[in-house]
C-alpha cells in the first residue's frame, strides 16, 4: 500500500473558533524547531497537520497518526483524552513523540492539539522498519530525513506545548474578542443610522411647521432606513373620536382598510410599553385579515405618559423580517415625534386659549360700545387683507391681523358717556377720546406675546399729513402697522352704522378713501386698498359673518371652562 | 467586476470599525488608517478605488491629504468622500481642487455613506 499523499481538509475552520490560517500561523512558529502541529477531532480521526512540516512527518509520522492501522493505537490516548486533561505525553508510535492536550470549546472537548517531533526510539528499531515497509518509504531514506532533526525528551516536549497551549489560548481570546467587535460595529452602525435619522427629524421639529409635514417626512424616512413597502401614522385629534391615518408609500391598501388598521393598531397599543411585532400576518388573532394585503407588521405607540396619541406603523419588509433592531429604531423615532406631538399640542392650546382671551378682550370693548359691535373683529380682517394685498409676510401678516384686533382695547379707559354721545364732543370729550391709543398700549404692554404689535394700536390715528395724534408724526416715520390700521379702521367705521349717522353706501366710501389719500392715508397703501374693489369687499363681508359665526362658538366655548 | 479598495482614515476607531465592517460586508476590501500621514503612505502603496476620510485628523487634515494625493500623479485619480463634524463646509474650491465628491456629516448613516460609495465609484467607472 502506498500512502504518498494525505488528504487536507478543506474546511476554513477545523472547529468552531479556529480557522485554519491560525493553525497554520502556529505551526509555523513550531516548525523551525523540528516540531510538527497535528490536530485530531475528539473521536480521533486527523483534521489539521502542517503540511509545510519537512518529510519525516509528512511521510513517516502524519501517515501512523492518520492510518491507526499503520502502526500502534493512539485510540487508548485519544479515549483517557477529556476538556479537562493536562499536558499528556503520549509514547506509543514508533520514533515519535508526541505532546497531547484538549482543545477545548464552550468547555467541552472540541479537538485534540498534538506536537510532535522525533523522539528517543527512532533507532531505526525494528518497528521503525515495519512501519517503514508498511508505509512503503526506505528506512534509509527516513534516516537521512530524520537526521537532522533534535530529538524531544518528555519533558522538552512537555515545555513545548505548553507554549503552544497558552498561544491557542490567546489566539482563540483573540479571534474571540474579533467577532465581538464586529457584532458591537454592527450596533454601532445599528446606532449612527438611528442617531443620524434622530438628527434629520429634530431638525424638522420646528413647531409652526404643519404637523402632517412633520410626520410625512418622518414615515419617508423610517420607510428608508428601515427598508419597508409602506410606512403609516394615526394622530388622534382632540374633536374626533378615532384617528386619520396616512399610509405612505407603494401599498395600495383601501382607504377603508388602513382605518381599520389604525382603529385596531390604537386599541391594540394602548397599555403597551413595547413595539407591536407580527411577521406572519395569516392567521394572526388581530391582524389576520390584514394578511389579503401584506405579509409582515410593526408598530409603536405615540404615547404622552400613559394616554396613546397615536400610532406608527410599518408594513412589510423588503428584505427578512421585522427584528429587535426595527423595533428598537421605531421606538426611539416614536419617542422623538411624541415629544414633538405633545409640544404642538401643548403649543395649540396655549395660542388657542391666547387667542380666545383676546377677542373677549376686544368683546368686551365692543360691548361697551353696543353701536360699533363686531368693529375691532372687521378692522382686524381689513388690515389683514390689505397686509395680504401689499405682499407681507406670512409671519406680518398675522401679526397686523392681532393688531387690528387689538387697536381699540384703551377704549376701555374712556368714560362709557363719550363712547355713547350722539351729539358732538366738546373739546374735553374729545381730549379723553384721543386717549384711547395710548391707554391701548399701555394695557398690552406687559403681555410679552403682542409687545410687537403695540406700534399698530399706538398709530392707528396718525394721519400721512402729520396732523393725527398722539405723535403727530407724518408720512413713513408712521409705523406701516398703524398706516394699515388707521385705513382699515376709517373704511369700517364709515360701512357700518352709527349712533349718529347710517352706515354710507361702499361707493361713497371707497370715494371718500381715494379723496383722502396723501392727506389722511398712505397713497400707496389706499391705491393697494382700492384694489380690492366693491366686489372684493362684499365678499370680504361674507368671511366677516363667517368670522362671526366661529367667535360665537368661541365664546360659548370659553364660557364652559 | 474586481473587488474594489477603499481606503478608509479616521482617527476614531470606532468610525472606523463600523465604515469598515459596513463595507466588507458589502464585498469591498478596506484598508484602514488612523491619522492622515498613515493614509497618505497607505493611497501611495495600494492604489485604492476609493478614499473615505475625515476631516480632522493628528498630522496631516482630511483636506490636507486629499490636496497631496492630488498633487501625484499615481495617485490624482483617487475619488474621496469626506466626513465633516456637523455644520461644518468646505469652500467649493477646496473640494473642487482635491478630488472630494462628496461630503457626509457626522453621526451619518453607514447606510447612506454606503450608496453615496456606490454612487462614487460608479461615477467613475462611467
Amino acid at each position: 500500500m502506498m500512502l504518498q499523499t494525505l488528504p487536507v481538509s478543506s474546511a476554513k475552520s477545523i472547529a468552531p473558533a479556529i480557522p485554519v490560517s491560525v493553525l497554520d500561523n502556529l505551526a509555523a512558529r513550531f516548525r523551525p524547531g523540528g516540531l510538527c502541529l497535528l490536530m485530531l477531532n475528539p473521536d480521533g480521526t486527523l483534521v489539521y497537520h502542517d503540511s509545510a512540516a519537512g518529510l519525516f512527518f509528512q511521510r513517516f509520522c502524519v501517515p501512523m497518526v492518520q492510518y491507526p492501522d499503520v502502526s500502534a493505537h493512539l485510540g487508548d490516548h485519544v479515549g483517557r483524552m477529556t476538556a479537562n486533561s493536562t499536558v499528556d505525553v503520549w509514547n506509543s508510535l514508533p520514533g515519535v513523540v508526541i505532546a497531547a492536550f484538549p482543545y477545548v470549546e464552550k468547555r467541552k472537548l472540541a479537538g485534540i492539539m498534538l506536537l510532535a517531533a522525533k523522539g528517543c526510539t527512532f533507532r531505526l528499531g525494528e518497528e521503525v522498519l515495519r512501519v517503514c515497509s508498511r508505509l512503503g518509504i526506505d528506512g534509509i531514506w527516513l534516516n537521512q530525513q530524520a537526521e537532522e532533526l533534535p530529538i524531544y525528551g518528555d519533558e522538552a516536549i512537555q515545555r513545548q506545548s505548553r507554549l503552544l497551549l497558552g498561544m491557542i489560548r490567546d489566539q482563540v481570546r483573540l479571534a474571540g474578542l474579533e467577532g465581538e467587535l464586529d457584532s458591537l460595529s454592527g450596533q454601532l452602525a445599528n446606532t449612527y443610522e438611528e442617531l443620524s435619522l434622530i438628527y434629520q427629524l429634530s431638525s424638522g421639529m420646528r413647531i409652526n411647521r404643519r404637523s402632517q409635514d412633520f410626520f410625512k417626512q418622518a414615515c419617508l424616512d423610517v420607510m428608508e432606513v428601515m427598508g419597508v413597502r409602506g410606512m403609516g401614522v394615526a394622530i388622534r385629534h382632540a374633536e374626533k373620536p378615532t384617528p386619520e391615518p396616512v399610509l405612505y408609500g407603494s401599498m395600495s391598501l383601501p382607504p377603508g382598510k388602513v382605518h381599520r388598521l389604525s382603529d385596531e393598531l390604537m386599541q391594540a397599543l394602548s397599555g403597551r410599553k413595547s413595539p407591536l411585532l407580527v411577521n406572519n400576518l395569516v392567521g394572526d388573532k388581530t391582524f389576520g385579515w390584514l394578511s389579503d394585503y401584506a405579509k409582515q407588521l410593526i408598530a409603536v405607540p405615540l404615547q404622552r405618559e400613559d394616554e396613546v396619541l397615536g400610532c406608527l406603523f410599518g408594513i412589510d419588509k423588503l428584505v427578512g423580517e421585522f427584528d429587535s433592531v426595527d423595533s428598537k429604531l421605531l421606538n426611539s423615532i416614536a419617542n422623538e415625534s411624541a415629544i414633538y406631538l405633545e409640544n404642538v399640542m401643548l403649543f395649540d392650546d396655549v395660542h388657542g386659549l391666547m387667542m380666545g382671551l383676546l377677542h373677549s378682550l376686544t368683546s368686551a370693548v365692543d360691548a361697551k360700545d353696543a353701536y360699533t359691535c363686531g368693529h375691532s373683529e372687521r378692522v382686524a380682517l381689513l388690515s389683514r387683507h390689505l397686509a395680504q394685498e401689499i405682499k407681507l409676510s406670512e409671519h406680518d401678516v398675522e401679526r397686523i391681523y392681532m393688531a387690528g384686533l387689538l387697536h381699540d382695547v384703551g377704549k376701555i379707559g374712556v368714560p362709557e358717556a363719550v363712547l355713547q354721545k350722539t351729539g358732538k364732543l366738546t373739546a374735553e370729550e374729545f381730549e379723553q377720546m384721543k386717549k384711547h391709543p395710548e391707554i391701548g398700549a399701555r394695557i398690552l404692554h406687559d403681555i410679552k406675546q403682542v409687545k410687537d404689535i403695540l406700534p399698530g394700536v399706538l398709530h392707528h390715528h396718525e394721519r400721512y399729513d402729520g396732523k393725527g395724534y398722539p405723535a403727530g408724526i407724518a408720512g413713513e416715520n408712521i409705523p406701516q402697522m398703524g398706516r394699515i390700521i388707521c385705513l382699515a379702521d376709517c373704511f369700517d367705521a364709515m360701512t357700518s352704522n352709527r349712533t349718529y349717522r347710517k352706515a354710507l353706501p361702499l361707493e361713497v366710501a371707497l370715494s371718500e378713501i381715494r379723496r383722502c389719500s396723501g392727506t389722511q392715508f398712505d397713497p400707496g397703501l389706499t391705491e393697494a386698498f382700492l384694489r380690492t374693489g366693491c366686489d372684493g369687499f362684499r365678499e370680504l363681508l361674507r368671511d366677516w359673518e363667517h368670522q362671526t359665526a366661529r367667535l360665537a362658538d368661541l365664546q360659548m366655548t370659553l364660557r364652559t371652562l | 467586476m474586481s473587488e474594489k479598495t477603499i481606503l478608509v482614515a479616521d482617527d476614531e476607531s470606532h468610525i472606523l470599525h463600523v465604515v469598515s465592517l459596513k463595507l466588507r460586508n458589502a464585498g469591498f476590501r478596506v484598508l484602514t488608517a488612523r491619522d492622515g500621514q498613515e493614509a497618505l503612505e497607505m493611497a501611495q502603496a495600494n492604489h485604492p478605488d476609493l478614499l473615505i476620510t475625515d476631516y480632522h485628523m493628528p498630522q496631516l487634515s482630511g483636506l490636507e491629504l486629499c490636496q497631496r494625493l492630488k498633487q501625484d500623479e499615481t495617485t490624482s485619480g483617487i475619488p474621496a468622500i469626506m466626513l465633516t463634524a456637523r455644520g461644518y463646509h468646505l469652500e467649493p474650491h477646496d473640494t473642487e481642487e482635491s478630488g472630494i465628491l462628496r461630503m457626509l456629516s457626522k453621526p451619518f448613516s453607514p447606510r447612506h455613506l454606503l450608496s453615496t460609495v456606490n454612487e462614487v465609484l460608479e461615477g467613475k467607472a462611467a
